[in-house]
């Protein structure tokens, strides 16, 4: 077996409601391996997305524990968090999350600035015109289509050439015909940056196209997965 | 940190370029540009006003002494590139071949007036005309009735001491001779030059030695801060606002009232650029997550858009100051018929307060809402309703309140106004925020039944209604501003010239003999004068407290000091003076039976000598020395140009002391005629002209009325970015809101109706709390920092609200046309 780049460990996540405590995620265990491709599906509410957000160590876990690229996140405060994401993850999200105040490549440019690269605008445009936008360069996010906005993202998520790319329903907001693009070449990206590809979808067919397919019901992993 | 800085500055002009930033610099640029078009033109103003008022004193300072000024002095002020002319006053008999007559002489040298003029004329009451120069060497100026005492013609000879000096012209006016309404003798003006011939100066005599300084406000200060600590105690210095009572309060006044009109002015452009940064804040928490998401650390995060934040203030404060310069240039050539021609230029201060308040305003109103961009979760990227906390209440309250307590102490130099304004605000906040929220919970519950447009205008507003009751808030400060600069203007310029009548006293008639008195009074009544009564005067000089020499108990610097190095005028009266009003004890009537003196003492001078009722004071009358016991303490209004006291005694009290008469009268211009008359039948008399004072108080007071206004058309900008700035904060939600409702079906029109609805409510609520303010505020003026008078404003009740609601729905429905117009499926997209 393949050396693990995402280890968790018995995670649970609970939260307080109004009436009751909310069990979200029920001692989750698992492990994703360098270079694959995993899905994590499961219908709405059944805790894909925070499951996402702990793994990315956008969130942190009730209990239990998580290793992202060797290092375990537990014990890690937000910024040194924030750090080791800079360094090793990319996302793409469903609603897109490009600044609407930035061009398509000054969104592009922007995690290879804050890193202080001096080629930020090169490699930017080399993104873009990977994912076919070197003709909208200056374009703002109100100027392009859903799918266009999708393919800005993808080409930001790549910039800083991450180890990890987590995806949020990367095409949930997309007709089928533009998702089916996007995930063609998100797919082809990922395959060629040799990046691990964690994905977030209730879409069976996308889940189909990733190596393995971590399956969620009410927040506990099932029995078939992976 | 350094590495942030330029991609601060690609981010800050990205923003820009999207024109994400438009309405905070506009804000900014409002706060900068008003302080510094007012700082400077009001800073101009003054200066001119100062200027002006210096030819009161001949000069921009005076200083006196009773032996001559060394010379390092002299020296201090040739360093410091002061213009400088001497001065040497004294009192001496002057004779002519038959008569002879004690003569205040004033021995001048070259270039003496510093400030405003000497006018002189061939004969007695002939047409005058201004002096270029000084008497010649050999001759004088004197005046009238001089000539007219000692039965003397222009051009005869004049006994000064040992010299004979002739008699060139009839001295009509000094400028600086006005407000001084001690000199009782004739004045007689020489050249410096010829004092050693006279010989009349002498060891012991008693002579003041003036030094006049002219010259740049700095300079002066340099000069004023060396010598101050050097100073003996019979040495003084004098300057402008030191010197007269009715000038330097009207200056006073009119700083207290433009300093408190750009408060309003910087106040509100703070509460736009509070707002306007609300918005960028609220509109930047996806950025901010995203940031973080990318792997930039939370107090990288905030750095980034502080950096902004300092970038955008430093382009709008050098942006105000060139247009707050630009602005305050216009004005001026705008009023150049009205203010006093020769305007001195601006000076770098100004700058300095445009520049602190774009800062101040910046960090004071901006910092506590994007500080919020810090505390954004990175998990917003995924759950978009994850919005941060706002900060501490007190932090951001305070900070505001800060802020705005350093602007006000800044432009009003007057701290218990500050706190009056500040105080009053606060509460006023506090409270009128909890009505605002009472008022639309109850109008709110009754609207909803009045049909869709009243459900969904006030459904807008109850929603959330903290925050409404917050607009209400500022929507109601930025009335209450405008309703209290228009009430002071109103107000406090129309007290001003109660106190200025078209007929208030513009001659001191002094030195009538007491026999004289019926007659005197007919002559007044025959020109066509009207008269303040005569009130006897003798000269005297308060000596003891309780037996104790007063010389111990005043220091230099006290006030008090300058009341007792000479004679005062000491008077009687039976009826307590119109304009005085008891402070502490009783006036005659209500005492009990007493052997012997009393006297009332005015206010100021008690609280300086520390007198109180009781005390026993001791007087030096001519020669005899008077007991009298303090019964009362008056206060004393200094600025009606009526004759007023230090010391007023019990009938009877100074029986027996050589007396004469004073008294104050208004003649018309065109009835001057009759002073010439007056002059010739009362030959002792001496008239003092103080139309020149009353001009000059009648100038401020237009000048100040001009600038007020002016000032208030900054308010009212700066009040309309507050409500631009207000409803752009709310607008992506409206946009939001608007589209759903019309996807729903809700014609334009309905959608409309909800807004001017929501708005009229919003604009008649504010309304309301910003009279209930504004009542406040200015009791609270009026009370604590101005001595005024207070009532309610009752028509305000009902005209603030109904212009609230014009205003305000009419802003609304203009601000809010794009809800209504835009492109639904665009915005639903997006949301």
């Amino acid at each position: 077996m393949s050396e693990s780049v995402i280890t968790a460990r018995h995670l649970s996540k609970v939260v307080n409601a109004p009436e009751a405590r909310l069990t979200i995620l029920d001692d989750v265990s698992l492990d994703i391996s360098r270079g694959s491709s995993v899905a994590i599906v499961g219908a709405s509410g059944s805790g894909k997305s925070t499951l996402l957000s702990l793994l990315a160590g956008l969130d942190l876990p009730s209990t239990g524990e998580v290793i992202l690229a060797g290092r375990s996140l537990t014990g890690l405060d937000e910024d040194q968090r924030a750090a080791l994401r800079a360094e090793q993850v990319g996302f793409v999200f469903q609603s897109f999350q490009l600044l609407d105040s930035l061009t398509a490549l000054e969104n592009v440019m922007l995690p290879l600035e804050l890193d202080g690269r001096r080629d930020a605008a090169n490699r930017a445009r080399h993104l873009l015109g990977r994912v076919g936008l070197d003709h909208r360069l200056t374009h703002y996010p109100r100027q392009l289509s859903g799918g266009e906005q999708q393919r800005v993202a993808i080409a930001r998520a790549f910039a800083s050439d991450p180890a990890i790319l987590f995806a949020d329903e990367p095409t949930g907001n997309l007709d089928a015909a533009t998702g089916a693009r996007i995930t063609d070449l998100l797919f082809e990206l990922n395959r060629e940056q040799g990046t691990t590809l964690v994905l977030v979808t209730h879409d069976e067919r996308l889940a189909q196209r990733c190596a393995s397919a971590l399956h969620l019901d009410a927040g506990r992993l099932q029995e078939n997965s992976a | 940190m350094s590495g942030d800085l330029p991609l601060a500055s690609r981010l800050l002009l990205r923003e820009w370029r999207a024109g994400e930033l438009r309405v905070m610099l506009l804000a900014l640029l409002i706060a900068v540009t008003v302080s510094t078009a007012i700082s400077f033109f009001t800073d101009r103003l003054q200066r001119g006003m100062v200027t002006r008022a210096a030819e009161f004193l001949g000069a921009d300072m005076r200083l006196s002494s009773r032996d001559p000024w060394p010379d390092e002095v002299l020296q201090e002020a040739i360093k410091n590139n002061l213009q400088h002319t001497d001065i040497v006053d004294f009192s001496s008999i002057t004779s002519s071949e038959t008569e002879m007559l004690l003569s205040s002489i004033k021995a001048v040298g070259p270039g003496y007036p510093l400030r405003g003029e000497v006018r002189i004329s061939d004969e007695p009451h002939g047409s005058e005309r201004t002096a270029t120069a000084i008497p010649e060497p050999g001759t004088v100026w004197v005046e009238a009735r001089l000539l007219s005492q000692l039965d003397m013609q222009v051009g005869d000879l004049l006994e000064v001491g040992y010299a004979q000096l002739r008699v060139a012209a009839v001295l009509t006016h000094e400028p600086d001779r006005a407000g001084d309404f001690y000199s009782l003798t004739p004045r007689v003006l020489m050249n410096l030059g010829d004092l050693p011939a006279t010989r009349v100066i002498q060891p012991g005599s008693r002579v003041r030695y003036r030094l006049l300084v002219s010259g740049e406000e700095a300079d002066l200060q340099r000069l004023r801060s060396w010598l101050e600590p050097r100073l003996e105690s019979h040495q003084r210095i004098t300057s402008v606002a030191d010197d007269n009572r009715q000038i330097g309060s009207a200056l006073t006044r009119a700083n207290q009232l433009l300093g408190l009109a750009s408060i309003a002015a910087v106040v509100l452009a703070g509460v736009a650029v509070a707002l306007s940064a609300s918005r960028f804040a609220q509109r930047h928490f996806d950025t901010s997550a995203l940031l973080r998401c990318l792997g930039a650390s939370r107090t990288r995060t905030l750095r980034l858009f502080l950096l902004q934040l300092l970038g955008l203030g430093i382009l709008a404060t050098l942006l105000g100051l060139a247009s707050g310069w630009l602005m305050q240039a216009g004005l001026v050539y705008l009023l150049r018929e009205l203010l006093p021609p020769d305007l001195p230029g601006a000076g770098l201060r100004p700058l300095l307060v445009g520049a602190a308040t774009g800062m101040v305003s910046l960090f004071g109103f901006a910092l506590p809402p994007l500080l919020r961009l810090g505390r954004v979760s990175p998990l917003r990227v995924l759950r978009r309703e994850l919005t941060p906390l706002p900060g501490s209440g007190w932090f951001i309250y305070g900070l505001a309140l800060s802020a705005l307590s350093l602007l006000m102490w800044q432009f009003t130099d007057n701290l218990p106004m500050t706190l009056a304004v500040i105080t009053g605000g606060a509460i006023a906040a506090l409270l009128l925020g909890i009505l605002a929220w009472l008022l639309l919970r109850a109008s709110g519950d009754r609207l909803r039944h009045l049909g869709l447009a009243w459900r969904l205008g006030s459904g807008q507003l109850l929603k959330h209604p903290a925050a409404a009751a917050g607009q209400v808030l500022a929507f109601g400060l930025i009335l209450m501003a405008m309703v209290v600069i228009f009430v002071l203007r109103t107000e406090l310029l129309d007290t001003w010239q109660a106190q200025l009548p078209d007929d208030a006293p513009n001659h001191f008639a002094l030195n009538i003999l007491p026999d004289q008195e019926q007659a005197f009074a007919q002559a007044l009544g025959e020109i066509g004068a009207t008269s303040a009564p005569l009130y006897p005067v003798t000269p005297g000089r308060l000596t003891s407290i309780n037996g104790q020499p007063v010389r111990t108990q005043v220091t230099k610097d006290s006030p008090g000091e300058r009341a007792i190095n000479r004679d005062l005028s000491l008077t009687w009266a039976s009826e307590l003076a119109p304009d005085n009003e008891l402070v502490t004890g009783h006036w005659w009537p209500d005492l009990p039976e007493a052997e012997g003196h009393r006297v009332s003492v005015e206010a100021e001078l008690a609280g300086s000598l520390g007198i109180g009722v009781g005390d026993q004071l001791g007087f030096v009358i001519a020669g005899t020395t008077l007991e009298a016991e303090v019964s009362s303490i008056r206060s004393v209004n200094w600025d009606n140009f009526t004759p007023n006291f230090y010391m007023v005694f019990s009938p009877g009290a100074l029986d027996g002391m050589p007396t004469t008469l004073l008294t104050s009268f208004h003649l018309p211009a065109d009835q001057r005629e009759g002073l010439r008359q007056l002059t010739r039948a009362f030959p002792a008399m001496t008239l003092l002209e103080v139309e020149a004072i009353l001009a000059q108080l009648r100038d401020i007071l237009r000048q100040v009325t001009i600038a007020v206004e002016y000032v208030l058309i900054f308010v009212l900008l700066a009040g309309f970015t507050v409500l631009f700035a207000s409803l752009q904060s709310t607008l992506d939600t409206r946009l939001y809101e608007g589209a759903l409702l019309r996807t729903l079906g809700a014609r334009r029109q309905l959608l409309r109706q909800a807004n001017r609805l929501e708005f009229t409510l919003l604009g008649t609520l504010a309304g309301l709390l910003a009279v209930l303010a504004a009542e406040l505020v200015t009791w609270l003026l009026y009370r604590f920092a101005l001595n005024l008078e207070w009532q309610p404003h009752y028509l305000l009740w009902l005209l603030v609200p109904g212009a609230g609601a014009l205003l305000i729905g009419l802003a609304g429905a203009l601000g809010t046309r794009a809800v209504v117009n835009q492109s639904p499926m665009g915005l639903l997209r997006r949301g």
